[in-house]
């Protein structure tokens, strides 16, 4: 591929530092020294160094590169510059350490044609940039630079030129999207003769720095089109209003203006013809509000940039009264390529109503980030994840902020949309300026709001009531929501408020500071809703809410630091005692838990989240005093039946017993009590003594409890007298597979089987087994495949790796027992072969689509069907409730029960239901959470407090932990039986930390907790 | 701008007349902005770009200034004062010699910008708008710098810092409030 350069020196073996603010920052001038000092030295003849603008990937800077291969050095320090010249510019051998690296692969990749990143840009507005110095007018000439202006001078006229912008399609890249060459025209009608051409360059967005490359990397194309927009609407004299943030594109514009001047492009006669301009450069003084085209040209006369009325608009009374258009700085970089290939060429490019191409400044949670110029049309997950490489650390897309202060969010249920003006406007938000924030599950959207509010609110000129004191209410009432101080009916006043600003507002400023907040009312509302009725903030974000991130985040709140603590003092029974405090199942959780807290943990955003659950069963192993605690409260006189002994119904019973002191009875059908806790968790996760123990301490609260009796209706409990009923039965059948061949012997439901081996039945699973799904009950059935003497067990998955729900512990320890995993597969019929089963599977692959849960959708792929042998199949592809209709409660379509999200009733009074019942199957934690809500709820029915508030444990004074300087450790991973011979039993695989690793591990804790409550 | 701005405003106006009190000082301030006002004509439309330049030349507007540049571009003091408020860009009081600015833009908000901040403030011992005691560093928050890949960023003097974290603000910014403590 030519480079743009490379008319400039043909034979030669150039160098080109970037010299952008970006890479100047991290000394990219002192990298150019270097090399132009080793060259020297070097007394290589044929190796020339220069300086380019912006490459627009400013995260991977310094950046060098090296032409005419187009090698591509990141990270450069001054240090490298020898290696490069000795190894690469005389040796020949580029230095491949400094190569760029794919954030996906890991993958070294030498020259930029074969980066992702730049790849599938397609660089109009850019095209310069990084591969010309933008201090030299001759690079930008032997560019096809200033030709454009020359073609519109000599052969064309004024009429004919708008004619051809109109033609193009081109709309203003400042945000508004109006027609361009519509809006010269508007102007070229009125009569003059004095006219001014002005060029918006204040680009205050936060998270927009397109303007700044393109002025810095290439001034001159934003000249040319300056000149030729002047010429298009009659006038003779240009400003460029620049933000005075932008030292180094002032600087290079006043340059590349003089040297427009000395060649004759700007000044008397241009070209030879009768056409004169001057372009003059303003520098802004730091207001928002000047962006806007009213308050920029007021700045301009010397007054206070307050917007002023329009109609009239500028064209017809623009600057000092006379006609004026104003343009962006990228409409203006399209022109000279506009003019150059013409307009039909450039309409060819983008879709429907939005021609050409756009730059994005693509930030945030996102790998490759930098200036990404794309037609429009181009679909939101081509940006995010084939550009931008996609969210880092394994987190979860959430939404991606489009257009700055004055745009909205899009959620994951955008990423397959085309982005046009006309798709985003529709959902709610803008193109804009360009600026592309991506946002990931740790960041909160109440918080966004907030952020772009607060925003709005400075830079208010003041002018209009509504937006100088309605942006004021609307964050004030959006800080309180974010300190938890959010009162009902909040989130409605936000939206009647936003429409009021919005409507009494003069300018842009005004009319758009609702919209973040609008957009992410209506696509996150649940989230304010969180923030408001429960003070929780999913993010973990929110400090006035927040302290400590993994507390926050577990469902039921168990306080991780201060048993964290515990440990580091040597006091295992407090440490025990703490997490009893929150829950009845300290064991449970410390072997088998999904840890939603170590998803927030703030360790985890440095290196790696503390090991909390290993921390939990290390307490559990470690302590000696186990035994349950004495009954406390006084009989109530109540009786309460609980169906179901799994974590939801246990917690709930131990609870309304204990501190409720009602007659609490727990009814089991199975023949032993745990619920999944004890059938679908296999023991070598959580061995059965251990589950016992934790049992028998709810037991000694006042429990009873009765297995292996079925309750079948209600009606039979309320004749026995319970005053109330909580139904926790749990989420049991097995989904089926829905293919031919299910019902043929051998094809044993995930669940059922489990179940089987639990109760001790004998289960037999031959040698060759396949398990269909990629969840923990997935890996659980494989591993107890394998215990049960299968020696050859394959996981059938229908997407990758990358995607599997299963706790990533479970697939590694799985993989080390030997289990095999066919990714991308998935059964379509079962067949008898002989005393075998045949598995006929299609072959999947990742599509381009992305499905509701952010992730790709597989997409069968025709023809490539294989077929494998086994001796048992087994499904364990999810679960379903499966109540029987004699309970009379109200249930959903696929048989979840309906309750009440904040009490947990039925539509049968006195009934109540949680844990996987309602919600589907979920984990361990949130049974118990559920559990905890369930008690409270009945205790107030039943006409106590509803407080369920344990204190095993005096508050300490907490001591301000000094973080020691070095010795960062790595989080230790916990001690595991040998894959070989742990296969051969049922014992439990993890071993548990010993006392030294745990105390390392707690030297790793933040102590969020500890951290100063700011509210601001 | 919001009405608690506007009181803070009148503030900085009200302790800009207290500025110049030696008549050194005052000779100073009158030639430099004399040299400064030799290269302009006269125009209403540079206003901002001569307080800019003044701003440049001393670090804040002293009163003096701002009375000899309204006669020299022919607008009303109160004119030209609304004109330094409006922007943020203005200062009416000396500043601290070296400039921090903290980003606020949405790029360095989402990675953290605000802990940069909290540390700078820490460090320094001051407030966004507010000067060290011995002036020699001057806290702002600025909207966007637009180095947005290398978020979150900082600058001091002009001079951008980018991928910042805690432990680097320490690299960059003595600790004021260990020499506070340290005077005897």
């Amino acid at each position: 591929m030519k480079s743009p350069s490379d008319n400039v020196f043909p034979k030669q073996v150039k160098v080109l530092v970037c010299q952008g603010t970006g890479c100047t920052s991290s000394k990219s001038e002192q990298v150019r020294e270097a090399l132009e000092a080793g060259v020297k030295a070097a007394g290589l003849k044929d190796v020339v160094i220069d300086f380019t603008g912006c490459h627009g990937f400013c995260q991977q800077g310094p950046i060098a590169v090296v032409e005419p291969d187009g090698i591509f050095y990141t990270h450069v320090k001054p240090e490298d510059a020898a290696e490069i010249v000795t190894s690469h510019l005389a040796g020949g051998k580029p230095v491949e350490r400094l190569f760029y690296k794919d954030p996906v692969t890991g993958e070294p990749i030498a020259s930029y044609h074969k980066i992702k990143f730049y790849m599938k840009q397609q660089r109009l507005i850019l095209r310069n940039c990084g591969h010309i110095n933008p201090e030299k007018i001759d690079d930008y000439i032997a560019a096809d630079g200033y030709k454009a202006l020359q073609k519109v001078l000599t052969t064309m006229t004024p009429k004919q030129v708008i004619d051809e912008v109109k033609k193009s399609g081109l709309r203003g890249r400042g945000g508004a999207g109006f027609s361009t060459g519509m809006k010269w025209e508007l102007c070229a009608i009125e009569p003059g003769p004095k006219k001014y051409m002005i060029c918006n360059a204040d680009e205050g967005d936060p998270g927009a720095f397109m303007d700044r490359s393109t002025m810095e990397g290439d001034p001159h194309t934003v000249i040319e089109g300056l000149i030729i927009a002047a010429y298009a609407i009659g006038a003779d004299e240009g400003y460029i209003y620049c933000r005075a943030e932008y030292p180094l594109a002032i600087k290079r514009l006043y340059i590349a203006i003089q040297q427009a001047e000395e060649r004759g492009y700007l000044g008397e006669k241009i070209c030879g013809t009768n056409f004169s301009m001057k372009i003059h450069v303003k520098e802004g003084a730091g207001a928002f509000v000047c962006g806007e085209e009213t308050a920029l040209m007021a700045s301009i006369e010397g007054r206070r940039g307050m917007p002023s009325p329009r109609p009239p608009f500028p064209a017809q009374s623009g600057l000092w009264g006379k006609p004026s258009t104003i343009n962006n700085v990228k409409s203006l970089a399209s022109i000279p390529v506009i003019l150059n290939k013409g307009a039909d060429w450039y309409a060819s490019i983008g879709t429907g109503k939005s021609k050409g191409t756009t730059v994005f400044a693509l930030t945030g949670k996102i790998a490759n980030s930098g200036l990404v110029e794309v037609p429009l049309g181009t679909k939101l997950r081509d940006i995010i994840f084939e550009i931008g490489g996609g969210i880092p650390k394994g987190k979860k897309f959430k939404a991606v902020q489009t257009g700055g202060p004055s745009g909205g969010c899009l959620p994951a249920s955008f990423l397959n949309s085309s982005v046009d003006y006309e798709t985003l406007a529709q959902a709610g938000s803008i193109i804009g300026s360009g600026g592309m924030v991506v946002l990931d599950e740790d960041n909160c959207m109440v918080d966004m709001a907030k952020y772009f509010l607060s925003f709005t609110q400075l830079e208010s000129c003041g002018k209009c009531i509504q937006c100088r004191w309605g942006t004021k209410q609307m964050l004030d009432v959006l800080t309180d929501i974010t300190n938890g101080k959010g009162r009902p009916g909040d989130i409605d006043f936000l939206l009647e408020l936003s429409k009021a600003v919005a409507v009494g507002s003069r300018c842009g400023l005004g009319q758009t500071a609702p919209t973040p907040v609008i957009s992410t009312i209506r696509y996150f509302r649940d989230e304010y809703e969180q923030h408001v009725k429960k003070h929780h903030c999913p993010a973990a974000v929110c400090k006035g809410i927040v302290t400590a991130p993994c507390t926050h985040t577990c469902p039921a709140n168990v306080d991780v630091p201060r048993y964290i603590r515990a440990i580091s003092d040597g006091d295992i029974e407090k440490g025990l005692d703490i997490i009893r405090e929150r829950i009845p199942f300290p064991a449970v959780c410390g072997y088998v838990c999904v840890h939603p807290c170590e998803s927030r943990c703030r360790r985890g955003q440095l290196d790696q989240a503390i090991a909390i659950r290993a921390l939990k069963g290390y307490i559990y192993d470690n302590a000696k005093n186990k035994s349950p605690k004495p009954k406390t409260a006084l009989p109530s006189g109540k009786k309460v039946a609980v169906v179901g002994s799994g974590p939801a119904g246990l917690t709930a019973a131990y609870y309304l017993a204990k501190l409720g002191g009602h007659a609490v009875t727990v009814y089991e059908a199975l023949p032993q009590a745990g619920g999944m806790m004890r059938v679908g968790i296999p023991r070598y996760r959580l061995p059965a003594d251990v589950l016992d123990a934790e049992i028998n301490y709810i037991k000694a609260a006042g429990v009873t409890v009765m297995t292996g009796v079925k309750i079948a209706t209600i009606e039979e409990l309320k004749a026995q007298g319970y005053d109330a009923v909580f139904l926790a039965v749990g989420s049991h059948n097995g989904s089926k597979m829905r293919v031919p061949g299910e019902e043929l012997p051998g094809v044993v439901d995930g669940v059922t089987m489990l179940r089987d081996v639990a109760l001790g039945k004998k289960v037999t699973v031959g040698s060759r087994v396949a398990v269909v799904g990629g969840g923990n009950s997935a890996m659980d059935a494989a591993r107890t495949s394998r215990r049960l003497g299968a020696k050859e067990v394959t996981v059938i998955y229908r997407r990758t790796q990358n995607e599997m729900p299963a706790n990533a512990e479970e697939v590694q320890e799985a993989m080390e027992e030997g289990i095999k995993f066919e990714f991308l597969a998935n059964p379509s019929r079962i067949d008898k072969n002989g005393s075998s089963l045949r598995i006929t599977c299609v072959r999947m692959r990742l599509g381009d689509e992305i499905d509701e849960s952010g992730r790709r959708r597989p997409v069968i792929m025709e023809g490539a069907d294989f077929e494998k042998d086994f001796d048992t199949v087994i499904p364990a592809i999810g679960q379903v409730t499966d109540l029987s209709p004699a309970i009379t409660v109200d249930r959903a379509k696929n048989g979840n029960i309906t309750a009440n999200p904040d009490t947990l009733v039925t539509n049968i009074t006195g009934v109540y239901a949680g844990g996987d019942a309602v919600t589907g199957p979920d984990s361990v934690i949130r049974a118990i959470a559920a559990g905890r809500l369930a008690a409270e709820s009945i205790d107030k029915y039943l006409g106590g407090k509803g407080n369920i508030e344990e204190k095993f444990t005096t508050p300490e004074k907490a001591e301000p932990y000094v973080a020691e300087e070095g010795g960062v450790e790595k989080r230790q991973e916990i001690p595991l039986a040998n894959a070989a011979t742990r296969v051969k039993n049922f014992n439990r695989t993890e071993l548990g930390y010993t006392k030294a690793l745990a105390e390392t591990e707690c030297s790793r804790c933040l102590r969020c907790d500890l951290e100063e409550r700011d509210e601001d | 701008m919001s009405v608690n701005e506007l009181g803070t405003k009148s503030q900085k106006a009200d302790a800009a007349i207290d500025t110049a009190t030696s008549t050194e000082q005052e000779v100073k301030i009158i030639s430099g902005t004399e040299k400064i006002l030799a290269g302009f004509k006269g125009d209403k439309s540079e206003a901002i770009p001569i307080l800019q330049h003044v701003q440049q030349a001393f670090g804040y507007l002293p009163r003096l200034s701002m009375e000899r540049i309204a006669q020299f571009v022919k607008v009303p003091e109160c004119t030209l004062f609304g004109v330094a408020t409006f922007y943020a860009q203005f200062k009416l009081t000396p500043t601290g010699k070296n400039l921090v600015r903290v980003c606020r833009g949405t790029a360095c908000h989402v990675k953290g910008g605000s802990s940069i901040l909290k540390e700078v403030e820490k460090r320094l011992g001051i407030k966004p708008g507010q000067n060290t005691p011995d002036m020699e560093y001057a806290l702002e928050t600025v909207a966007c710098i637009g180095a947005c890949a290398l978020a979150p960023t900082m600058t001091i003097n002009n001079e951008v810092h980018g991928e910042m974290t805690a432990k680097k603000v320490a690299e960059f910014l003595p600790d004021k409030m260990e020499e506070k403590h340290e005077k005897p």
